[in-house]
């Protein structure tokens, strides 16, 4: 559903009522950079996924004013803000238009006495934190793209940070936001209202439903952060283990401390392994009997970290943990977010060396049940790769995202070879997602998480798992969306519409 | 519990393996593919699929990086905040090409916004952690270059490049003072009484910039030679080095110009080359190699690490206190292209006087002037911009002065440092300063006559 050449026309006419020319973008390469995520993507249909044109707002009112537009003449909004979700949520899917809020970046007040922050939507965390270093504060959201991922898709995504134990993640982070709706109309939304307000019990907790819809409730502009003493010490220990059990008994032992300090655990498989000993410049180079490992991080003052530190080492020693020292333990950790886009260890099962695009799937489960998930997922991912050199195994993580260790964020990552990819790889891949999907149900894990869920293929569970709450979804969307213009065809929300659904 | 129980277990893609090890199973290298076939080009290929075919694998390790760390370190980004400006834009079009979906008609325009800073390359994952082991560097420049080239070899020019590059040919110089005309008869015109040879073992090669528009800078640099005792001499017949032709696209036009410098060279004798500036630098020690391989014997040496070894050596020593707040600004193709850092702190850090209050070479990698990449002749707006924000940076730190080490930077940073009541100054003239020279020449400004892209015509 791209729209027609004069209808086009007519919406260009339309939004220069609100925009400057400079800030609307028709151009072909204007329009292919923008439909593109870091999330599988089926390269030889890029053309399908294209939006009609792109629009570079400043202001809330710009935002507003495009949207009011859109809902007006029925042409779809896609937001999009880094452009690094990989739950699809910035790809148009039905033509329209794409607002590209990467110009809203101001910083627009920090308020040093209440600890907050409150920047436009289109602000980079390492920018911001840049800033607020001056300060001696931080803003500790952490996603694996935090190089280069914005404020606004934080929320529209809702997604965890790699520190959310010690400091909560999006959603705990953010106080408060401006949220254009989908028909134009402007908002501040908060836990109930507020604005640099962390509880609040007026009405109904409006601020969860506006975060993590994936654009399809909106758009928010502008938003008010809790900030944090920068820290004084942070402690990142590696270990090795000779087997999976120990590594997987002790990481469960370091999340259930309940150290203060604690931030978050990284459990390492032996696919994860056997894929980062491919290339030893990359990595901790790793001898042959280390089988997995585990990652603890301690964030805070030097004298609560240091003796939290003693206890967890206490703790990883008594699970026949190897420590592999301050060099690698800083450096790797330091390097986080580098490491995990590393896209270079593509190989065919021969050992070529291929470019192959990082891809992930991943689930919320239980700490009980991660052995198991964790076996069927890398028996997926080995019948693909039986079939085909398209697809290569890279190993799992998991990582705590609760203080208490009750849930793991799970990840499988699988390499695909794009210059390959066409309808038939494509659809072998999609039915792996629904597959990888309907293991993490079958276990009573969520795969509402922030890599999936909404994009093709694991989408189709979605219903299965929220119940009753999908119909609430769509109720909602109904409500607030008459017109079916945000983000339309995601989430499976164009169900809303269809005849013989409540009115 | 443990992973490897259970069936499947003697199935080799079952387990953990390292794809390409001596001692996996045969049988994984024989299971049959239902999917990958080896490239082809489509019959009939398009002359943008042609171009593309030896881009792809480069384009796709970063359109398959997905993750675009790149971004917020570009300078064209952060003033213009535009995704189709991005360094991952510039190899996703080059995917696009691959798969038939654009033409270089489409994207040409597109490749204007890039300094050639190198940030971006820095910054890729591809790049930080596997160095070029796979020959997947990431490599921006190269393909930024590249695609400008290929769009002037099809025809597709951009206005304000193309009457540059026509201008440069037929002054043999560029026309960094617009419609004021440089020529031979004048591009010695900056050494004037400080008596310099011409010829010899080795020369001082002076960029146009310095040459016409800041002639303090190789005033300044001449004269800590002499005093240095280091024996050198000019060039007969100096023109461009080429290094901007090959940066906007004219590529013919840039092999003409170092071939007729490396002639020249060969005529005086030269064995050595003193640069004092990073654009040059860059051509002298990429550019000339590539187009002249091993015939190119020439030794290129850089003026900022010279005078730093000579201040180590004990031949210079400043000593005239130079009563500034300073902040030095690492030119991007010095810091971020070559991994020169050290020595130009090593010369500031001798200088009596300064209060030096650094900034680390990495976070640098998101500094830039703007000046880079013939972005100031097609949109010195942007340029303009770049510059501004460096100076937002330099006046955080309450400096009084930002040092550079480079001509092309310093006259866009000069001119945002006007408002932001900063002085901009080179690194070269500040040591000569302390070394109780006497420079003269002009550091461009009312003296000259506009911005670098200022006359077009």
């Amino acid at each position: 559903m791209t729209i027609a050449v004069e209808r086009l026309d007519e919406l260009v006419t339309a939004l220069r009522t609100v925009l400057r020319d400079e800030q609307i973008l028709t151009s072909k390469p204007d329009r292919y950079n923008r439909a593109r995520v870091p999330a599988p993507f089926p390269v030889h249909r890029w053309s399908e996924r294209l939006p009609d044109l792109a629009v570079l707002p400043t202001s809330t009112e710009e935002v507003a004013g495009v949207v009011r537009i859109a809902n007006d003449l029925r042409v779809p909004v896609v937001p999009r803000d880094g452009g690094t979700g990989l739950t699809d949520g910035a790809v148009p899917l039905r033509g329209g238009i794409v607002v590209d809020v990467k110009r809203m970046n101001a910083i627009k007040e920090l308020d040093l006495a209440n600890r907050t922050v409150t920047v436009g939507t289109g602000i980079n965390m390492l920018k911001l934190n840049e800033q607020l270093a001056r300060h001696g504060l931080f803003y500790p959201d952490d996603p694996a793209s935090y190089p280069c991922s914005l404020v606004g898709g934080r929320i529209g995504t809702s997604g965890w940070s790699l520190i959310g134990s010690r400091y909560g993640h999006t959603r705990d982070l953010v106080l408060s936001f401006d949220h254009v709706l989908p028909t134009g109309e402007v908002m501040h939304v908060g836990d109930g209202v507020g604005h640099k307000v962390s509880k609040s019990s007026s009405g109904y907790q409006l601020k969860h439903l506006f975060m993590g819809h994936q654009g399809t409730l909106g758009i928010a502009t502008a938003a008010t952060l809790k900030l944090f003493p920068k820290p004084e010490a942070e402690l990142s220990p590696f270990w090795a283990f000779d087997n999976y059990d120990d590594a997987y008994a002790c990481v469960g032992a370091l999340a259930r401390a309940g150290a203060a300090t604690f931030a978050g655990a990284v459990l390492f498989d032996e696919w994860k392994v056997a894929y980062l000993r491919r290339d030893d410049e990359a990595y901790i180079p790793q001898p042959g009997d280390v089988r997995a490992l585990v990652c603890a991080v301690m964030y805070g003052y030097e004298d609560e970290v240091r003796p939290a530190g003693k206890r967890l080492f206490r703790i990883a020693k008594e699970h026949g943990a190897r420590y592999l020292g301050d060099e690698i333990s800083q450096g790797d950790w330091a390097a986080r977010h580098d490491r995990y886009a590393t896209p270079l260890h593509g190989r065919t099962k021969a050992g070529q060396v291929v470019p192959m695009s990082w891809h992930c799937e991943d689930a919320a489960i239980n700490y009980t049940d991660l052995p198991s998930v964790t076996k069927s997922w890398h028996e997926i991912v080995a019948d693909l790769r039986r079939r085909t050199d398209v697809f290569d195994d890279w190993g799992m993580f998991a990582y705590t995202s609760g203080s208490t260790g009750v849930d793991y964020l799970t990840e499988i990552d699988v390499g695909i070879w794009e210059q390959q990819l066409d309808d038939r790889a494509w659809e072998m891949w999609v039915k792996a997602k629904r597959d990888l999907a309907a293991v993490a149900l079958a276990h009573h894990g969520s795969i509402s998480a922030c890599h999936g869920s909404c994009r093709e293929g694991e989408v189709d569970l979605v219903p299965d798992e929220l119940g009753r709450g999908f119909d609430v979804m769509l109720d909602i969307k109904r409500a607030l969306d008459p017109n079916n213009i945000m983000n339309p065809g995601k989430y499976l929300l164009d169900r809303a519409y269809e005849a013989g659904t409540r009115s | 519990m443990t992973q490897l129980d259970g069936p499947g277990a003697s199935d080799p893609v079952s387990v953990p393996f390292t794809p390409g090890m001596r001692d996996n199973p045969e049988e994984l290298a024989a299971i049959p593919d239902e999917i990958v076939r080896a490239h082809v080009l489509p019959p009939g290929p398009t002359r943008s699929q042609e171009f593309s075919e030896q881009w792809r694998n480069a384009a796709y390790s970063c359109f398959s990086s997905g993750h675009k760390f790149c971004r917020e370190v570009c300078p064209v980004t952060q003033v213009t905040r535009n995704e189709s400006w991005t360094p991952t834009a510039f190899h996703a079009n080059v995917v696009a090409m691959d798969k038939g979906e654009m033409t270089i008609e489409e994207i040409a325009a597109d490749y204007v916004n890039c300094t050639q800073c190198g940030a971006c390359e820095l910054r890729c994952p591809n790049t930080l952690f596997t160095g070029d082991f796979y020959r997947f560097r990431t490599r921006t420049v190269d393909v930024v270059k590249a695609v400008r080239a290929f769009a002037v070899e099809s025809g597709v020019h951009q206005p304000a490049w193309q009457s540059w590059n026509e201008r440069t040919d037929e002054r043999s110089h560029e026309p960094v003072l617009g419609q004021t005309a440089v020529s031979q008869e004048h591009v010695r015109d900056w050494s004037d009484g400080l008596d310099l040879p011409i010829g010899g073992e080795t020369v001082l090669f002076v960029d146009c910039e310095a040459a016409f528009y800041r002639t303090s800078v190789p005033r300044a640099v001449a004269q800590i030679l002499q005093l240095a005792g280091y024996e050198f001499g000019l060039m007969g017949n100096q023109w461009c080095c080429g290094g901007p032709a090959a940066e906007m696209g004219y590529v013919d036009q840039a092999k003409r110009f170092a071939q007729h410098n490396l002639d020249d060279w060969r005529s005086t004798g030269t064995k050595r080359l003193l640069v004092l500036d990073p654009h040059d630098y860059i051509s002298f020690t990429e550019d000339y190699p590539k187009y002249f391989g091993a015939d190119f014997d020439i030794e290129v040496v850089l003026v900022v690490e010279l005078f730093a070894e000579l201040i180590r050596e004990g031949k210079l020593t400043p000593r005239v206190p130079v009563e500034r707040a300073i902040t030095y600004h690492d030119p991007c193709r010095l810091n971020k292209r070559k991994g020169i850092w050290k020595e130009p702190r090593e010369i500031l850090r001798s200088i009596p006087g300064l209060d030096f209050k650094d900034v680390d070479r990495v976070t640098q990698w998101s500094y830039c002037s703007g000046g880079g990449g013939g972005l100031p002749v097609e949109k010195p707006e942007l340029t303009a911009a770049i510059s501004a924000s460096r100076l937002e940076n330099a006046a955080r730190l309450d400096v009084d002065t930002l040092v550079s080490a480079c001509p092309w930077s310093e006259r866009p940073l000069g001119e945002a440092g006007e408002a932001a009541d900063i002085d901009v100054v080179d690194i070269h003239e500040m040591l000569a300063e302390s070394l109780g020279i006497e420079v003269g020449g002009s550091r461009g400004g009312s003296e000259g006559s506009g911005a670098r892209g200022g006359d077009r015509s």
